[in-house]
Parts: structure tokens; sequence; C-alpha cells
């Protein structure tokens, strides 16, 4: 018993540097906010694999599904922020605090963003009722016969991109909220809802199926993977400037070295042959972002959200 | 022709000995876990997925199916002999079932059940292999217009299932409804009946609420009537199971009928074998000349839902194969095996992947025969596996009940609610109201709700829009019908007892 004492105030004598020097020392969970089988979870367990590798200790995924990823998110908030347990989650994690105003935790102080592990924009795909085939004429179309944007589920990042959306561009619609991507791609197949407006991963299965047609992707520049599809900014729809992402997050109060050491680590094993296999797959590119530069993004996106949610009238409560 | 080329490369890739093996291992582990209540197919999917990652993706999927539809056939045992479902979808087989095996028919109603579970997966297989591209393009046309009618269409059903009064099946399916209600709105995000809990934020799991209400409250009263519940051992000889004509006569049309409704509940995303298994129970209840059968151990009430979840076990990979839209969370596991080896599901899975899908749908073929040689000839085993005795079955069978309520989520919370839904069981199985219809509410309300805003939404608030629609204004006018047929027949009974009490 006293060596573990001696030892533990070893550990703490030795400071922020020595707990990332000598991390890992046990296995490391990885938490996934969301059912096993969908994009992210595949995501999460190659990374876990290819971490795993670097690191010489088991990465075990655990799957923490519920309330648009924030019970995986509130239960990252309450672990020790030591490096051993960690999270993957897309853009919701900016989005949902949002419109959940209850949570238990502080989105900002007790979570560290660490790393953006992938990025691509957000991908305006139409349903079967949808006439146009750029992005040119569903602006018009839009204008003329007011459609029904669906969403992921209240609070998702689809939501939030197709509010955006119909601020910025001027146009009227309903936003529509179904239980999860699969759903929303299947009502606009069937032509119950005209517009899903999501990440690549999400949409670009059915795109290239030819049951669903993309009209665009949001923001300035066109998407380098998709040279093909008119971007948002090129039709004259200002002011969005906002991409999916999928990033990897500690609880909060982590050091500045452990959160440098594993966003290298993360920067490093992106590129390895079968996570860039992945990432082609979904139609994302890796992110290059150093642990503040992801925290300053996520940050801006959180207010550009509450924001949103107050001009557009969206609240949990 | 197309489709004869098709299924020999699907025999030839499911008779392969690696495929045979998992196919055997999947239906193997099916009937195990079946048989053994408590834990579904869901929670035995979830604790084998990893395990498929080692595999390659035919043989994955071909192990992980025949558990799905093993359950169904193992699941039937546990409720004909003990009054304890061993999965969700054969809660229903308790209500005639147990009543069948108190009169001594255990035998013939396990035989009964386990010819309805062939007939009705293989219905649903050649369903699959002819029908899969038609109804998935059909699927497409549901909207939740369409949802919402047959959802209700359900609830209106369910409240007459449980042979209790349709007032307390009625109460029931509002108490479940409200149960239900617990958790995120779907569609403004607010917290309902939450407290502040985050584990209340996500809802009551269904399997807690499933295992609590049936098996928890069911060990709990059987402990207290242990010696009521001996399985007559020596009753289940061959030579008992065979039926006599009139059993076969009575259980021929409510196997196809069975079958059908399964094969179509199966189809639509969102429902399954359980509410394909109630639905049908309710259906036979109805079509009955004789109703009051019904929960005395009347064999339709046995073979009708049975063939309606394997039915519904195998036209469940319509949706998910064809277009990759799972049904259910078991479905979702699926999906994910394909994923992880980095097969997107789709239309052109089918013509991708033809040896993987019709491969699959042969082996289905090959399990249920297996499955078939596993409960007939094979069922002393599972009989001796129900022979343990209780002071031991009950407390190993309350362990997995929650290693099983706590896998699902990794929350130590459902561990509780199981415990909850096990007293609230028990008090109701006391007071005589029926759980079935509670279940029913529990699963469909939040359904029914999100279904009816959304439809709301799309219609611009204007309700006759859901009437107009050809496929929600007839399931709504059949619902009106069944709900006025079900009062008018409940007023009818109540006159008929009091004339006869008058005349007495």
């Amino acid at each position: 018993m006293k060596t573990i004492i001696a030892a533990t105030l070893v550990v703490l004598a030795a400071g922020g540097a020595g707990v990332a020097q000598d991390f890992p020392n046990r296995p490391v969970t990885l938490i996934v906010p969301y059912g096993p089988g969908g994009s992210t979870d595949l995501l999460g367990r190659q990374l876990a694999n290819e971490l795993q590798e670097k690191w010489g200790q088991p990465v075990v995924v655990e799957n923490r599904p519920g309330a648009g990823s924030m019970i995986g998110t509130a239960s990252l908030a309450q672990a020790e922020p030591d490096g051993h347990t960690i999270l993957i989650n897309t853009a919701a994690f900016s989005t949902a605090p949002a419109v959940q105003t209850d949570l238990p935790f502080d989105a900002k102080a007790d979570i560290s963003p660490i790393a953006m592990i992938a990025t691509s924009p957000y991908v305006v795909v139409g349903g079967a009722q949808v006439e146009s085939e750029t992005f040119a004429e569903f602006l018009a179309e839009a204008q003329a016969r007011p459609m029904f944007f669906a969403t992921a589920g209240v609070g998702s990042s689809s939501h939030f991109a197709a509010e955006l959306l119909i601020q910025q561009a001027g146009i009227p619609g309903d936003v529509v909220h179904f239980s999860g991507g699969g759903e929303a791609n299947t009502n606009l197949m069937g032509g119950h809802a005209d517009i899903y407006i999501s990440t690549t991963a999400s949409v670009m299965p059915y795109v290239n199926n030819n049951q669903l047609k993309a009209l665009g992707v949001l923001g300035e520049e066109r998407f380098v993977l998709l040279p093909d599809f008119e971007s948002s900014g090129e039709n004259g729809v200002r002011g969005i400037d906002v991409d999916g992402w999928i990033g990897l997050f500690g609880p909060g109060g982590m050091s500045d070295e452990l959160l440098d050491r594993i966003n290298s680590d993360v920067n490093e094993v992106i590129w390895s042959e079968a996570f860039q296999g992945i990432l082609q797959e979904n139609f994302v590119i890796e992110g290059r972002t150093s642990a503040p530069q992801f925290k300053a993004q996520v940050e801006a996106e959180m207010d550009l959200w509450v924001r949103l949610a107050d001009e557009r009238g969206i609240t949990g409560d | 022709m197309e489709i004869f080329a098709n299924l020999a490369l699907g025999l030839e890739t499911a008779l392969s000995p690696t495929n045979l093996v998992f196919c055997f291992a999947g239906v193997f582990l099916g009937t195990l876990v079946g048989v053994i209540p408590g834990i579904g197919p869901l929670a035995a999917i979830s604790m084998l997925f990893p395990i498929t990652f080692h595999l390659n993706p035919t043989a994955a999927l071909i192990m992980l199916a025949g558990i799905w539809y093993g359950t169904s056939y193992g699941g039937s045992t546990a409720s004909i002999l003990l009054n304890i479902p061993g999965t969700t979808s054969s809660a229903i087989t308790c209500l005639d079932g147990y009543p069948l095996a108190r009169q001594g028919k255990a035998g013939v109603a396990l035989l009964m059940t386990t010819v309805a579970s062939f007939i009705g997966g293989s219905i649903g297989i050649v369903l699959l292999t002819l029908f899969s591209p038609v109804i998935a393009a059909y699927a497409l046309t549901f909207g939740s217009a369409e949802y919402f009618s047959l959802m209700l269409l359900g609830l209106v059903a369910a409240s007459s299932i449980s042979g209790a009064s349709a007032l307390k099946g009625l109460a029931m399916v509002i108490l479940g409804m409200l149960i239900a209600t617990i958790g995120m709105d779907s569609q403004s995000g607010t917290a309902r009946y939450t407290f502040g809990s985050l584990d209340l934020l996500d809802g009551l799991s269904i399997s807690a609420l499933a295992m609590g209400l049936f098996g928890v409250g069911e060990i709990i009263a059987s402990v207290r009537r242990i010696t009521v519940k001996d399985i007559d051992r020596k009753g289940i000889t061959f030579r008992s199971m065979l039926p006599n004509r009139e059993e076969l006569k009575r259980s021929w049309l409510p196997m196809l009928r069975g079958s059908s409704i399964g094969a179509f509940f199966g189809a639509l995303p969102g429902t399954g074998p359980s509410v394909a298994a109630f639905m049908s129970y309710a259906v036979e209840k109805r079509v009955s000349r004789e109703p009051q059968r019904f929960g005395q151990g009347a064999i339709e009430g046995v073979v009708a839902p049975e063939s309606a979840n394997n039915a519904a076990d195998q036209t469940a990979f319509i949706p998910t194969m064809a277009l990759g839209i799972p049904g259910s969370a078991t479905m979702a596991l699926m999906l994910g095996a394909l994923m992880i080896h980095g097969i997107s599901p789709g239309p052109n899975l089918i013509t991708d992947q033809p040896a993987l899908f019709w491969g699959l749908v042969m082996s289905f073929w090959i399990g249920n025969v297996l499955l078939v040689i596993l409960n007939l000839p094979l069922i002393g085993l599972w009989v001796r596996l129900l022979l343990v005795p209780y002071h031991l079955m009950y407390p190993a069978i309350l362990i997995f009940v929650c290693i099983g309520a706590y896998s699902v989520r990794y929350v130590v919370f459902d561990i509780f609610a199981v415990m909850i839904f096990g007293a609230l069981g028990y008090a109701m199985r006391i007071f005589g109201w029926p759980a079935a219809p509670l279940l029913l509410g529990f699963v469909l309300g939040p359904l029914v709700e999100q279904h009816f805003r959304r439809a709301m939404v799309l219609a611009r608030g204007d309700f006759t829009a859901i009437l107009e629609r050809p496929i929600s204004g007839t399931v709504l006018a059949i619902t009106a019908l069944l709900l006025v047929w079900s009062i008018w027949s409940g007023l009818r009974q109540r006159n008929g007892a009091l004339a006869s009490a008058k005349q007495s």
C-alpha cells in the first residue's frame, strides 16, 4: 500500500509532462456515442485499431448511444482527464447543446477537443419529388414551392445545416424530423420529404446508387473530392462557412502536453493505408488541425448554432 | 431463368463447409438463447458481434441470421412449458401454449409450433426470394401517414388481444404509451419526465421492460406456486407430440394467415416479429367462431403467432438487404457486420454481392431444416434444460436477465429498471391486468406519436390529408370498423350474459 501511495506521489510530482510521457499505461476506452454499425462507429473502430497498434495498449470501443450523442458525451465528461477515456463524435457535438439546454455538463468547460479526424462539406440532396438537377435550379424551385427539409433528428447537424441554408438563402421551407439519417434518406426516396442536408458519409451511397440526387454542397468553394457539385457560395448564398467533421474528444481539464501527444498520434495514424481507404469510401478528407485549432473551430460553431437556434426559435424548452 | 442460377449459386455458397458450420452454430445458439428466458436475439447478437470481425462477411451474416431466426423456434419452448416467453416475439404464445401444456398437450403444442415455425419461415424465404425488389420499392411509398394509420390499427387490435376485458387491455395499452413518453421528445428535443436524470433521457429500454414484465414478474410469481409448474417430462414423448385430426384441421388456416401477416409486418421497417405475432393472434381471435377458447389452450393461438414471427424474421431481411434500411436494432447489427467488411448495403448489394445475398437466402433453408431437427428429435435436450431445479434455474435466469439488460446499453440503471418492471409485472399478475398490451403500447406509442406529428407537419396541419391518402385512409377506415365491431360485440356479449343471468 505504501509503495502505491509513494508511486502515486511520484507521478503527481512529475506533473503533466510525466502523465503525457507515460500515457497510455492501461487500456484506453474509446466511446462511440452512436449504435454499432453506423459510419461514425466504423471510423471509430478503425481508429481504435490503429491507435492500439501505435500505443501498445488495447483500445476498446464502447457504444453509448442516445439523445443525439449526448448520453455518450455526458459519460465522457465524468471520466478522468488522463487520456484513457476518449470519444469520437460528429458535428452533433456542437449542435446538440444548442437544443438540449439542460445537459448535466458544460460542453465547453467539461470536454476537451483533441483532434479533427476527418472533414467534408454538407451535401444537399433532393428526393423523388424534386425536379431540379443543380443548386441554382433548386433555389428557384424552393422559392416557387415551399419544400420539406428532412433532418436526422432534432438538434442534429443535418437539422442545423437545413436551418442555416433556409435562413441564408431566404427560402421558405418546413423542417421535418426523422429518427436518424437512414429514415430521412428513405423518406426522400419515397417522395415524402424533399431535401436532406448531411455529411458525405450519410448520403453518398444513395447518390451513387442514383436513388437520390446531389444538388450541391454548402460552402464558398466546391469540394475537392466531388468537383461536379455546385457550391452554395457560387450561387450567391453567403454566410455559410461550416463543414461536417468527425473529431476526437477527451474530458475537460486535460493537460496541454497530453492533448498535443494524442493529437499528433491521431494526425499520424489517419495517414495509414487502411484509414485512408475508409476516408475515401466516405468521401471525406483527413483533418489537419492542432488541438487548439480544433478547439477554436468547435467553440466558434457552438456559438453559431446557439445564435441560430435563438434566431430561428429552435429550443428544447 | 436467372433466379435458378442465383439459387444454385446461393446453394453452393451456403453448402460450403465453413458456412455450414457457422449456420449450425448460429441456429444452435439461437435455440439456446431462445429457450433460456431473459436473453433475446438482440442481447445474443450484440454479445457475439465482435467475433464477426474475424470472419468473412458471408459466414458472419449467416451465423448472426441463424441466431436471429433460431431464437423464434426456441422462444416458444419456454412459453409453452413455463409460461415465460423465451423472447419477446413468443410472449403471445404463452397465452394459449401454457394452458395447452397444463392440459397435458405440451407435446402437441411443441410439435405444432415447430411445424408452424417451419411453414412461416419457408413462406417468408420464398417471399424474400421472389419479391425482395418489389416489396422494397413498395415500402418506399409508405410515408408517416401510412405508418401512423397502421400503428393505430395495431393499438386498437392490441386492446382486444388479451383474454381479459377490453377495458383492461385498453388501459394497459395507454399505460404502455405513457411509460414510453419518458425521454427526449422526438420533434422538439424537450426532455419529458426525466427529472433531470441522464439515464432517462433516452427513455426506458424495451429490453428492460420486456424482461422485467415477463421474465422477472413470472419468476417471482412462480417462486410462490412452485409445485404447480412441474413439467410433465414423460408427457413429451414423440408419440404425445402427434396432433389429432381436429387439431390439424384447426391449424392449417391460422398458419397461412399468420405467415402472411408475419411476412407483411416483417418487411415493414419499424415493426417486426413481435408486432407480427401480436397482430396475428389478434386476427385469429377476431376471425374465430369460438373466441372464448382463446386463452384456454386454443391451438390456433399458438400456431398463428409462431408462423407469423418466423415469417417476419425472414422478410425483415427485405428492407435490410434490398435498401440497407434496418427495421430494428438487430437488423442494424447485421448491416454493421456487412459494413465492417466494407460492403455498403443498398439496392446494388444483390447484384454486386450475389454470392453473399443468395448464399444467405439459401442458408435460411438449411438453417430452418436444422432447426426442425434441433427442435423435434432433440426437444428432450431443451426440456431437460428447463427441468433444472427452479432454485438453481431461477437465480441463473435472473443473472442472465441482468446481463442481458446491461449488455444493451451498458447502463447499470437498466438493471434497476428490470427489477422495477419485475415488481410491476408481478403486481399486474396478481390483479389480473394483462401485460402484453402494455408492451405493445410501449413499442407502438412513440411510433404513433412520431409518425402522427410528422404526418401533420408534412400535411401542413391538415388532418384530412391523412384520410385522403389511399392506403392510410383505408387502414383508418378498417381501424374505425374494428373499434365499432369490438364495442358492439362487447355489448352483445354483455347483454347475452345479462340475459342468461336473468333466466337462471
